[in-house]
């Protein structure tokens, strides 16, 4: 088995109006492999991250899922072939309690059928049970099995980035992408979310992390992509990018 | 009495599924749809049309379109698909990615552009005087009966009916379906990254309350043997609005009951009492109480009498953090 790049992004460039918020920009993602995107504000890390969940369209370029081109795909069909992401804004589900925000994702498209959830069935209530048990062990996991009832509403901003990433694990993805997960994050749970991004990654999956408190970034990520008006300045190690003198102009030019 | 009685109940039923309808689409699909009223009355004029017999011609009295005498209960029948396809049709514009207050400002308006089309074009529906005379169904089958037997007999008939559509809900609600919904309504985007398909799950609830909104002005219409402009003015949405806020949004239970207390006793009731003041003047106050009611419920009670029920999770049988019994 050749293990090519299960993210492979091409010469992509995301345009507002006349602004190119994103130029010409590749890189490639392996498995087991946390990622830092970092640059100064405006560099475009949230329009990639976009282009990458298909949230937002890329004007030209490629991005590859395993091999397959999924630069067309809506963000709904990207997610079934395994991209999960985060958002900077908090997005849980707040008028679903803790258990159903990851049971609804642990279901995902199988559950949304609407004649296949009238009909019941063997099979079906063999996929809730499954998920269901999947579901709790994630909370116990992560020690939020007492939360379950809560809802999305009742949860702190530490709590909700947590439900949010354990919604992402739920998926089982190939590939996740974390926009700043430790915006408005109690000091104790950042430190449970670095270990826990460790975690993810030991577990196959491949993760890019916008993130602006390089601290964090220094910790959890093996290799970081440094941006800036667009581009890609450098691809290196935290270490190495740090001492680079683009970088350094990009963070203080 | 007995026939003021029968009357309010066969009202209670048709409104409670135009309620169940809105529930759907606003309470757990989240659309703000500010034209509930024109899908009833797309049922009623189709439950009309095709029961009144082809239009004679230039002299008659009204005139309308697909005129047509099917029997009962096929009327019904395409009363519920008319309204569920222009839920389609409405839908396919104004279910796009875009701020909630602009869908509902859309869908308002379609409503509005609706009415004055129907009042206008006269041989499309017979304009603002509206189709009189629609026969009431099983009327020979059942013409042994009294009057108010009759009456009895229909709202019963209208409580099957909605005992049906209430079995429905009940089962969407409770389904995985359900719940992907309220997913949707919660955060589009964040919903389609666990693989929903937000535009496609809003367009089901969409269609389906469109249906269940046609069916019961196809039960209306056929109860009241007639139908105009006048009976789907866009007040009546936000009464239906009001009705559901204030028994509870995504509760079927609160939503019945807040349509008894808004629809029934609040709006119906008050026609069977004594003329007090000039003409019109109950009329203006129910309306201006209508809308004070709702700002009400939403100051004090936002969740309604009778909240959404919270999911309670049943932890599997070893219990949480007694880890593996092996």
């Amino acid at each position: 088995m050749s293990p090519g790049p299960v993210l492979d992004v091409r010469n992509v460039s995301v345009r507002f109006g006349g602004v190119a918020a994103v130029r010409d920009v590749s890189l490639q993602l392996r498995d087991r492999e946390v990622v830092g995107l970092i640059g100064p504000n405006g560099a475009g890390k949230s329009s990639l991250l976009g282009a990458l969940g298909g949230q937002i369209a890329v004007a030209s370029g490629q991005v590859l899922l395993g091999g397959q081109d999924i630069t067309a795909a809506p963000p709904y069909r990207r997610a079934r072939l395994g991209v999960a992401r985060t958002f900077q804004h908090t997005s849980t589900f707040d008028g679903l309690t803790v258990y159903e925000n990851l049971l609804v994702s642990a279901l995902g498209a199988q559950g949304s059928g609407l004649r296949g959830s009238l009909a019941g069935g063997r099979a079906r209530r063999q996929r809730l049970a499954v998920a269901a048990e999947a579901t709790w062990s994630r909370l116990r996991e992560f020690e939020l099995a007492d939360m379950a009832d809560r809802y999305g509403a009742e949860l702190s901003g530490g709590q909700r980035r947590l439900v949010e990433i354990m919604r992402c694990l739920m998926r089982s993805p190939r590939v996740l992408l974390l926009d700043e997960p430790m915006v408005g994050v109690a000091p104790h749970l950042v430190q449970r979310i670095q270990a826990d991004c460790a975690r993810i990654r030991d577990s196959g999956v491949a993760v890019i992390i916008v993130e602006h408190a390089l601290e964090v970034v220094e910790a959890v990520c093996d290799r970081v992509v440094v941006m800036a008006s667009g581009q890609v300045v450098a691809q290196a190690s935290y270490a190495e990018a740090m001492s680079s003198g683009a970088v350094r102009e990009a963070y203080f030019a | 009495m007995s026939f003021y009685a029968s009357t309010l109940i066969v009202y209670f039923f048709v409104d409670v599924l135009l309620a169940w309808a809105l529930n759907l689409q606003f309470g757990w699909g989240g659309i703000p749809n500010f034209a509930l009223i024109m899908f009833q009355a797309a049922g009623a004029y189709a439950a009309a049309v095709v029961s009144l017999g082809p239009d004679t011609g230039v002299n008659s009295f009204q005139r309308y379109v697909f005129g047509a005498s099917l029997p009962f209960p096929l009327p019904l029948v395409i009363a519920a698909l008319t309204g569920g396809l222009l839920a389609a049709v409405a839908g396919s514009f104004s279910l796009r990615r875009m701020r909630r207050d602009y869908q509902a400002a859309i869908l308002l308006i379609v409503s509005l552009i609706a009415i004055q089309v129907v009042s206008n074009a006269v041989g499309l529906l017979n304009g603002s005087n509206g189709l009189t005379g629609v026969p009431r169904p099983l009327s020979g089958l059942l013409s042994g009966l009294t009057y108010d037997g009759y009456q009895w007999v229909y709202a019963a008939w209208a409580g099957a009916i909605a005992l049906a559509v209430y079995l429905l809900v009940a089962r969407l609600g409770r389904s995985t379906w359900g719940r992907a919904l309220r997913a949707v309504r919660d955060d589009e985007d964040a919903a389609a990254t666990i693989g929903l398909n937000p535009l496609g799950l809003r367009m089901q609830a969409f269609v389906l309350g469109g249906v269940i909104a046609g069916l019961s002005g196809g039960l209306l219409v056929e109860f009241l043997a007639a139908w105009s402009p006048a009976a789907w003015g866009y007040a009546e949405t936000f009464a239906v609005f009001t009705a559901i806020i204030l028994g509870g949004v995504g509760n079927i239970w609160g939503v019945a009951l807040g349509t008894l207390l808004v629809q029934v006793i609040f709006l119906q009731v008050p026609t069977f009492l004594p003329q007090v003041g000039y003409t019109g003047l109950i009329d203006a106050l129910q309306w201006v109480l209508i809308g004070t009611l709702w700002l009400v419920c939403l100051a004090i009670r936002p969740r309604g009498l009778i909240p959404a029920r919270r999911y309670h999770a049943v932890p599997p049988a070893p219990g949480p953090g007694t880890g593996n019994p092996r």
